[in-house]
C-alpha cells in the first residue's frame, strides 16, 4: 500500500506572547492510504499539533509534510486552502459548527468552499445527513442539537467534499458513551470503504480499535 | 449556500449590532442631505430674492456689514437710519427711481411677524406684485398688504382687523405667492409705518432703479456725494450675502463631514468587534478551506451592505428630516425667508447618488481594516479552545 501521508523531520514551535513553545520537536511518520490510525499521548505534547499539521491546518516550522503526493509545505496559502477544502476533512472535539447556520448549511460549506452549485450542495447535503441519521435535524441549528449529533454534522460536513482523509481530533471526548458509540460505528463504516483516518484519542479502548496506534510523547514519536 | 447568503447570516446574525452600526452610518448620512439641503435651500432662496429686489442699487446707511444686508433681502428688521433729507436729496438725483423700506416688526399672538413700510403702490408696481385679494392700502390709511404665507399661516382676509404696535389695522389685501421673502411680510404705508414706529421720517434702506443701466456707477456716485450713506449694487448685495451663507454651507458640511467620519468609526470598531465575535467562525470557516481572500471578501461585502442601506435609509430619513428641520432653522431672525424658504430645496438626485456612492465608498474603506485582520487569523489558534 502506498503511503498516503509522510512527515519528515518536522518541527513545529509556536511563538506564543512569552516564550517560544516547542511543540514537535523532530517528528518522522508515515500513514498508509486506508488505514485507521490512533494518535494518543498525554495531554500537552502535541498531538493535536501534528494532526493539525498532517492536515494542512498549520505550517510546520521545518521539515516538510506530503499528503496525496503533494508537499504542503511548498503551498501557497491559498492552494493550502484549497487542499484543505477537497481532500481532508477535520472533525474536532468541540464540534465547530457554525451557529449562525442550520444544519443543512453547515454540511454545504465545504462544498461552496470548494465552488460547488447549490443544487448539488443540498442535494448531496441531504445524502451525508441520511448517512448519518439526521434527514429529520436537517433544518435545525446547532443549537437544538445533542452533543453527539452535532459531532455526526460535523462528521458529515467532514464528508461533504468525499475527502481523501478524515482527521478527528478527540472527537468523542465531549460525548456520552451512547453517542461516542455511534460516532465510533460511523468511524468503522467509513473505514471499511477505504477512507483514510486519523484519529487523536486519549481513551485506551477507542486506541485498541485502530489499526495502528502512535503515540505522542513530549513533541516525539515514542 | 454562497457568499452572499453567509453576508446576510453575518449581517443580521447580532442584531443590536447591526442596529447600532446602520443607526451611526445613518445618522451621518441624514446629516449629510439635511446640511445640503439647507445650504441649498438658503442660496436658492437668496438668489431669487436679489433678482426680485426691481433694483439695480441699494442705498444703504454707512458700515453695514452682510449680515445686515442679508436683512434687505430677507425683510427682517433694521434700524431706521436714513433721514427724510437724504432720501430727499437722492430722490431729486435726475434719472434714479427710489423705493425707501422701513423694515420694522410687531407680533401677531406672540409670534413675531416682520413689517415693512413702503409706498405700497408703487412698490407692488415696480416689483410686479400682483394681488390674489382685495386691493392695495392707500397711502395714509392704516391698511396691510399680507404676503401669501403670512397670510395664510395666520389667515388673514381683506376686512381682518390686526394690531401693529398697539396700533388697530385693517387687511386690506393679500398677494398671490411671490416665491420670495415677501410672502413672509405684511407691507403697510411708508407714512404709517414711520408714523406708528416713530422713526421721523427715516427709513432702513433704499432700492434704486437707474434710468440708464450702463451708467451705474456713475449714479452710484452721484448718490454718494448727495447723501451720506453707502451704495452697492445688486451683484455685489447678492455676491456678498451669498459669501455669508457660503460660510455657513461650510460650517454645515463639515458637521456633516464630521458626522459621516464618526459613522466610519462606527463600521470599523463594528467589524473589529466582529472579527473578534467571529475569530472561532473565521477559524472554522478555513479548516474548512476557505482562502483569506475568500474572508476578506466576506467581510467586505458585509461592511459594503452596510453602506448601501445605512446610504439608502439616511437619504430617505435625511429627506424627510430636511422636510421638517428647514423650515424650523429658517423660522430664526437669519434665515427668515420664511415665505419661500419653507420649502426646502432638496440636494439634485446626481448628488444624492454623490451620498450614496460615498456611503457605500466610506463604509467600504472601513472594512478593509478589519476585513484584512480577519483574513490573517491564523485558523489553529481559533478552533482548539471552546
Ligand atoms: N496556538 C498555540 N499557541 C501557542 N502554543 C500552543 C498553541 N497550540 C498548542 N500550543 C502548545 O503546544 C504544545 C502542544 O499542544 P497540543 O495542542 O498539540 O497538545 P495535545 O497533545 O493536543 O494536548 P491535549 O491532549 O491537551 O489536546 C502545548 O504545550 C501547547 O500549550
Ligand atoms: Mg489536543
Amino acid at each position: 500500500m502506498s503511503d498516503a501521508l509522510i512527515v519528515r523531520g518536522v518541527h513545529k514551535t509556536y511563538n506564543g506572547r512569552s516564550v517560544p513553545t516547542p511543540a514537535l520537536r523532530g517528528v518522522d511518520l508515515e500513514i498508509e492510504a486506508g488505514t485507521f490510525t490512533c494518535i494518543v499521548g498525554p495531554s500537552g505534547h502535541g498531538k493535536s499539533t501534528l494532526l493539525h499539521l498532517l492536515g494542512g491546518l498549520d505550517r510546520p516550522s521545518a521539515g516538510a509534510v506530503h499528503a496525496f503526493g503533494e508537499d504542503l509545505s511548498k503551498m501557497s496559502d491559498a492552494r493550502l486552502a484549497r487542499f484543505r477544502a477537497e481532500r481532508v476533512g477535520f472533525v474536532f472535539q468541540f464540534f465547530n459548527l457554525l451557529k449562525g447556520l442550520d444544519v443543512t448549511e453547515n454540511v454545504s460549506m465545504p462544498m461552496m468552499l470548494a465552488g460547488r452549485s447549490p443544487r448539488e450542495q443540498r442535494d448531496r447535503a441531504a445524502d451525508l445527513l441520511a448517512s448519518v441519521g439526521l434527514s429529520e435535524k436537517a433544518h435545525a441549528r446547532p443549537s437544538e442539537l445533542s452533543g453527539g449529533q452535532m459531532q455526526r454534522v460535523a462528521i458529515a460536513r467532514a464528508l461533504a467534499n468525499d475527502p481523501e482523509a478524515l482527521m478527528l481530533d478527540e472527537p468523542t471526548g465531549n460525548l456520552d458513551s451512547v453517542s461516542e458509540a455511534e460516532v465510533l460505528a460511523i468511524l468503522d463504516e467509513l473505514h471499511s470503504a477505504g477512507r483514510t483516518i486519523v484519529m487523536v484519542t486519549h481513551s485506551p479502548e477507542i486506541a485498541a480499535r485502530a489499526e495502528r496506534v502512535v503515540e505522542v510523547r513530549d513533541g516525539l514519536i515514542a | 449556500m454562497n457568499d452572499y447568503r453567509l453576508v446576510l447570516r453575518n449581517l443580521f446574525g447580532s442584531r443590536s449590532r447591526f442596529a447600532l452600526t446602520l443607526t451611526g452610518i445613518t445618522v451621518g448620512i441624514t446629516a449629510l442631505v439635511v446640511m445640503m439641503s439647507l445650504g441649498g435651500g438658503l442660496r436658492a432662496q437668496i438668489e431669487r430674492q436679489a433678482t426680485d429686489l426691481g433694483a439695480n442699487l441699494i442705498v444703504t446707511p454707512k458700515g453695514w456689514c452682510a449680515y445686515e444686508q442679508v436683512k434687505v433681502l430677507s425683510g427682517n428688521q433694521l434700524p431706521d437710519a436714513i433721514p427724510p433729507d437724504e432720501v430727499a436729496a437722492i430722490e431729486a438725483i435726475d434719472g434714479v427711481t427710489v423705493l425707501p423700506y422701513l423694515t420694522v416688526g410687531s407680533a401677531i399672538d406672540n409670534e413675531p411677524v416682520p413689517v415693512t413700510g413702503v409706498r405700497v403702490a408703487e412698490t407692488v408696481a415696480a416689483k410686479r406684485w400682483s394681488v390674489a385679494e382685495g386691493e392695495i392700502p392707500a397711502a395714509g390709511e392704516h391698511g396691510v398688504l399680507a404676503g401669501a404665507a403670512i397670510a395664510e399661516s395666520f389667515a388673514l382676509a381683506p376686512g381682518d382687523s390686526l394690531t401693529l404696535r398697539g396700533t388697530p389695522f385693517t387687511v386690506r389685501g393679500v398677494m398671490a405667492s411671490t416665491g420670495t421673502g415677501d410672502d413672509g411680510v405684511l407691507f403697510i404705508p411708508l407714512d404709517v409705518a414711520q408714523e406708528v414706529y416713530e422713526t421721523s421720517g427715516r427709513v432702513s434702506f433704499l432700492a434704486v432703479s437707474v434710468a440708464d443701466l450702463s451708467a451705474v456707477d456713475l449714479y452710484a456716485q452721484r448718490i454718494t456725494d448727495a447723501a451720506n450713506v453707502a451704495v452697492i449694487s445688486d451683484r455685489q448685495l447678492l455676491a456678498s450675502v451669498l459669501s455669508v451663507v457660503d460660510s455657513v454651507g461650510t460650517t454645515l458640511t463639515v458637521i456633516a463631514a464630521v458626522a459621516v467620519l464618526t459613522a466610519a468609526f462606527g463600521i470599523i470598531n463594528t467589524m473589529l468587534m466582529a472579527t473578534l465575535e467571529r475569530r472561532r467562525e473565521i477559524g472554522i470557516l478555513k479548516s474548512l478551506g476557505s482562502t483569506n481572500a475568500r474572508v476578506f471578501r466576506v467581510f467586505m461585502l458585509e461592511a459594503a451592505a452596510y453602506g448601501v442601506i445605512g446610504g439608502v435609509v439616511g437619504l430617505v430619513v435625511g429627506t424627510a428630516a430636511s422636510h421638517i428641520i428647514t423650515p424650523l432653522i429658517a423660522a430664526n431672525e437669519f434665515t427668515a425667508f420664511v415665505g419661500g424658504a419653507r420649502v426646502s430645496a432638496l440636494p439634485p438626485l446626481s448628488d444624492m447618488l454623490a451620498i450614496l456612492i460615498g456611503a457605500v465608498a466610506v463604509s467600504t474603506a472601513s472594512g478593509l481594516y478589519p476585513a484584512w485582520r480577519a483574513a490573517r487569523l491564523a485558523p489553529v489558534e481559533a478552533i482548539s479552545y471552546e
